[in-house]
């Protein structure tokens, strides 16, 4: 079980030795079960931070935030940022530093190993717990959660809460860090893409219509894009404005923008975004699951991600977010890469 | 909005016999920009090409769409012409509507409609083309040839003898190929060391060429006009300047390992001249075989040299040059024994291969020109010759044909007719292919002068069988089986393409076919050009060839190479990458992606060297940030050609 106090400790005493500008972790809050980023300066509010499986963020998406601020400083504090990552959150520091989005000196990484649990899926939860509403969430002593509702505290096995990304986890431990806290246990998971088995065995037309149903849905209220670490271009494909201008281009053309895709959620477009977010995301997504977990029309958008995570396995031996050094998986080429699906 | 023409080739009926090539015309006039639209039976022709720029001239045109061909074949004619009226090469573009519409449908209606939308999404894409000026660099005037047989030789002449520099790189001890080990060569049977040694000669002398042999080239960068290259020389632990080739080095060597140049018929030492004409004449310690260049190990040879001419500190060195073209000649190997077990070739010592065979018969091999059995020495009476042993196989072994065995298998038959004149040689063939300048005559010669005997068919099996070399056979024009117990077989094995071609041809970046071969640019408009210009193909490495085809193309690579040589500076087509800062993010894709390592990451952001892009287009489909993109084909014109391809 990862102890707290330790964080605490470790937190603390890098904000006083004045290693780190501040810590991005997590506090609890005031309102629901999900505790709410927290950006510590002082030593002191180290009191603050929780660690709970109900600490489901991936917290690297704030490192974008933390590039652009210190972008627009003139005289920027190059003293690295501290953040609290689980392994999969790992696997996204480790993508970033892949794709030069960050240097290595720019974090100090206070990795929580989630042994052999994980976090909490709410739905999981709530059905569970058929209606009781849970007030606090805590790691038990047997790989279980305890749970605070209205009647006590109630005692239930990880496994059966757990978010589907946990029971494929890759990585329940860091796999790049500066501290460690908790341990690297051993985990066998047999199958990672399990959760894709469902829909990979329908027919064709079953499954076009499944993703047809879902895709529908969409208002593309671009929650799934906001939330993902890896979505940090200054210009999204879906709102490109960007063409040559030479000086003939008269004042109307200029206005013009390229449409890729109409903005209105329609099907047709709405299928254009999720793909070539999809797309966009091949070989670089860690399976975190936030933009799934954020979708308020509960679209499995983390299976067309998975589906291409799955692809890039089998096909090209490659999983992202393990080795910084390695070449982005669109950009290298091997002489023994398979040929046989071009057609 | 631009004022762009529209020029619709019927080429023939090529285009017009699918394509409503009038209807084209017509429904184009009507597109939004468009002030000129036509159509001509051959746009390409001279009277067409007068359209185009009587109609840039009195419509005021600011661009101009040729819908005809693959741009590949008249892109450049009518961007020439379109500049001879006034006009920016690059407000020029064509639609394809020959190869990518007429030739590939039959339906008229249907062509002509994409025939249309083809027309119209390049009106599309030329309307935001930018006028650009071609990238001129300066050219290197020197040459690399990569090969030292006979291609590489007579290319390296040719270069030199026109006044420019070569540097002749050369991986084996000697130059001379494959063709010094011949002994005569068809159809003339004239001595092969005799005509070849003159030309290895002139290569050492020639005041313009630089012989770097046991060398290999390692890297390689840059771009046509102006390669940089480093090439690996191997230490020979021996001064070529003092060596005296007296010869009481090999005397004293304690190692011997099969000599190569006579295909392991005869052995050589560990330090050895490949062969008494070797240019460069001087001895080689072959490391490999060596025990050791500590005099503690061995030192023999040291020993003994009284000129001091070996030196076991000699390290490998790494040179460094600059090219402005490259010729590649890396010739070819047989096929491998152990692919070929079939025939008991590397099982039996009397099944020999070709080139085996050229040794015996040579009078500088290793039985002085006697054809004797590796076995016994005894003189074979009954030789059977197999022609396509490993060619036109495509089951088992290669698809193609090897070309020169024909002819060598004649000339061998009728060479051991000549040595044994009692003996009785039998040729197994598929059929015989001996087109060339007095080829079939020379054939009918093996077969009416000198009897050989030949069977058509194949042969099934062959095993040994007391002192014997039993070949079963069956000959299809009687239908008959045929069973002789030769004492000795000779496999006309297929040819490949030399050993370490590919790696070489990775460094080069230039490509291979599926056997292996190296890529010509086209098969018929430029066989001599690799896909990567400044680069050229000679001899044999390029496809299976025979001397004087192997000659006559390394002058044709060699002319080629002097096209470029010759010019004060050499034009780059500007469509190329650009990078647009703020939307670079620095990943590195584009860097790692780019096939001509045209992209570095400069504080940050990627930046392309115009000199080297070659405007492929990968870095743009590669970057997630549209941060990259080739000019005159943003993102933008290609958002727009679709939206016109698919009517709107």
């Amino acid at each position: 079980m990862v102890n707290l106090e330790e964080l605490k400790k470790e937190a603390s005493q890098i904000l006083k030795e004045g290693k780190v500008k501040y810590i991005i972790g997590l506090q609890s809050s005031s309102n629901g079960l999900l505790p709410v980023p927290a950006f510590i300066k002082n030593p002191e509010d180290v009191e603050k931070l929780v660690w709970n499986p109900a600490c489901v963020y991936n917290l690297t998406l704030f490192l974008r935030d933390e590039k652009r601020r210190k972008a627009k400083e003139k005289e920027p504090d190059e003293k690295p940022v501290g953040i609290i990552v689980k392994g999969c959150d790992s696997r996204a520091i480790n993508v970033l530093l892949q794709e030069e989005f960050i240097k290595r000196d720019d974090v100090y990484i206070l990795g929580i190993s989630c042994e052999n649990t994980g976090v909490l899926d709410e739905k999981k939860l709530a059905k569970k717990l058929k209606g009781k509403k849970a007030e606090k969430v805590e790691f038990g002593e047997k790989d279980d959660f305890v749970i605070t509702t209205e009647d006590g505290k109630i005692k239930i096995a990880a496994q059966e809460v757990l978010s589907e990304r946990c029971l494929e986890c890759k990585a329940h431990f860091p796999v790049i860090y500066d501290v460690l806290i908790g341990e690297k246990t051993k985990r066998n998971i047999e199958n990672p893409f399990k959760s894709l088995e469902r829909i990979e065995s329908l027919p064709p037309e079953e499954r076009w219509k499944f993703w047809k149903e879902q895709i529908d849905k969409c208002i593309r209220c671009y929650a799934c894009r906001s939330v993902c670490p890896m979505c940090y271009c200054d210009e999204c494909v879906v709102d490109t404005i960007s063409f040559v201008v030479t000086p003939d281009t008269p004042a109307e053309e200029k206005a013009q923008k390229i449409k890729w895709l109409e903005k209105s959620p329609v099907s047709s477009e709405n299928f254009v975004y999720h793909f070539v977010r999809a797309i966009h995301l091949t070989g670089r997504c860690i399976d975190c699951g936030e933009c799934e977990r954020v979708c308020p029309l509960d679209i499995p958008i983390r299976f067309l991600n998975k589906k291409l995570e799955k692809e890039a396995k089998e096909l090209f031996d490659y999983e992202a977010g393990f080795d910084p050094d390695q070449p982005s998986l669109v950009s290298s080429f091997k002489d023994e890469d398979p040929e046989d699906f071009i057609r | 909005m631009k004022r762009t023409g529209i020029f619709v080739c019927h080429c023939g009926i090529n285009i017009a016999g699918t394509v409503d090539v009038k209807k084209v015309a017509k429904e184009l006039s009507k597109h939004k920009g468009v002030v000129h639209a036509e159509d001509y039976v051959y746009v390409c022709s001279d009277p067409g090409q007068n359209i185009i720029i009587n109609a840039i001239k009195e419509k005021k045109l600011d661009s101009v769409v040729v819908a005809c061909c693959s741009p590949t074949l008249h892109e450049t004619t009518f961007r020439n012409t379109s500049k001879s009226a006034g006009l920016n090469a690059f407000q020029c573009e064509i639609a394809n509507i020959r190869e990518q519409c007429s030739w590939v449908h039959k339906d008229m209606e249907k062509a002509t409609d994409k025939a249309i939308r083809i027309t119209k999404s390049t009106v599309q894409r030329v309307r935001r083309n930018e006028s650009l000026e071609p990238i001129s660099v300066p050219v290197t005037r020197k040459a690399m040839v990569i090969g030292g047989g006979i291609a590489g030789i007579q290319s390296a002449l040719d270069l030199a003898n026109t006044g420019f520099e070569v540097i002749l790189v050369e991986r084996a001890p000697s130059i001379g190929g494959h063709m010094i080990q011949l002994s005569e060569t068809f159809p003339t049977l004239d001595c092969s060391q005799c005509i070849l040694t003159p030309k290895m000669v002139e290569v050492s002398k020639h005041p313009k060429i630089k012989l770097m042999t046991y060398s290999e080239v390692q890297d390689i960068s840059g771009y046509v006009g102006n390669f940089k290259v480093k090439i690996l020389k191997k230490p020979t632990y021996v001064d070529p300047d003092k060596c005296t080739l007296c010869d009481e080095c090999t005397k004293v060597c304690p190692v011997v390992v099969p000599n190569e140049f006579d295909l392991g018929l005869t052995g050589r030492r560990a330090i050895y001249i490949p062969f008494p004409q070797a240019i460069p004449a001087t001895f080689t310690l072959d490391i490999k075989s060596c025990p050791g260049l500590l005099p503690i190990a061995c030192g023999k040879c040291a020993d003994v040299c009284e000129p001091d001419a070996i030196d076991y500190d000699m390290k490998p060195e790494i040179v460094e040059e600059e090219v402005g073209a490259i010729i590649v000649a890396t010739g070819y190997d047989l096929y491998e024994k152990e692919l070929l077990t079939e025939y008991g070739y590397g099982k039996y010592p009397d099944v020999l291969d070709g080139l085996q065979f050229e040794r015996l018969l040579s009078a500088s091999g290793p039985t002085m020109g006697k054809i004797l059995r590796p076995s016994d020495h005894k003189v074979p009476k009954e030789v059977v010759f197999i022609q396509c042993a490993g060619s036109r196989d495509p089951e088992l072994h290669c698809a193609y044909c090897s070309k020169i065995c024909c002819m060598y298998t004649a000339k061998h038959a009728m060479l051991y007719k000549h040595h044994v004149h009692d003996g009785q040689a039998y040729v197994f063939y598929i059929d015989i292919r001996s087109g060339g300048k007095d080829y079939e005559e020379f054939v009918q010669r093996a077969v009416e002068n000198d009897g050989v005997l030949y069977l058509r068919g194949k042969v099934s099996k062959i095993f040994e069988d007391n002192g014997k070399i039993k070949v079963w056979g069956v000959d299809t024009l009687t239908g008959k089986d045929i069973e002789i117990d030769a004492d000795m077989v000779v496999l006309a094995t297929a040819t490949r393409p030399s050993k370490g071609a590919d790696e070489l041809a990775k460094k080069l970046k230039i490509a291979m076919d599926k056997d292996g071969f190296l890529a010509e640019a086209h098969p018929k408009l430029r066989p001599v050009e690799s896909v990567t210009s400044g680069m050229f193909l000679a001899g044999a490495a390029q496809a299976p060839k025979d001397i004087p085809e192997a000659v006559a193309q390394a002058s044709g690579a060699a002319a080629k190479a002097i096209s470029i040589l010759s010019q004060d500076r050499l034009y780059h087509a500007p469509t190329v990458a650009k990078v647009n800062i703020n939307l670079c993010t620095g990943c590195g894709m584009c860097v790692q992606v780019c096939p001509y390592d045209a992209l570095s990451l400069k504080d940050g952001k990627a930046e392309v060297n115009e000199v080297l892009c070659e405007g492929c287009g990968t870095c743009s489909a590669t970057c997630l940030r549209a941060a990259i993109q080739v000019k005159n084909m943003t993102p933008l014109q290609v958002n727009e050609m679709i939206k016109a391809s698919l009517g709107g």
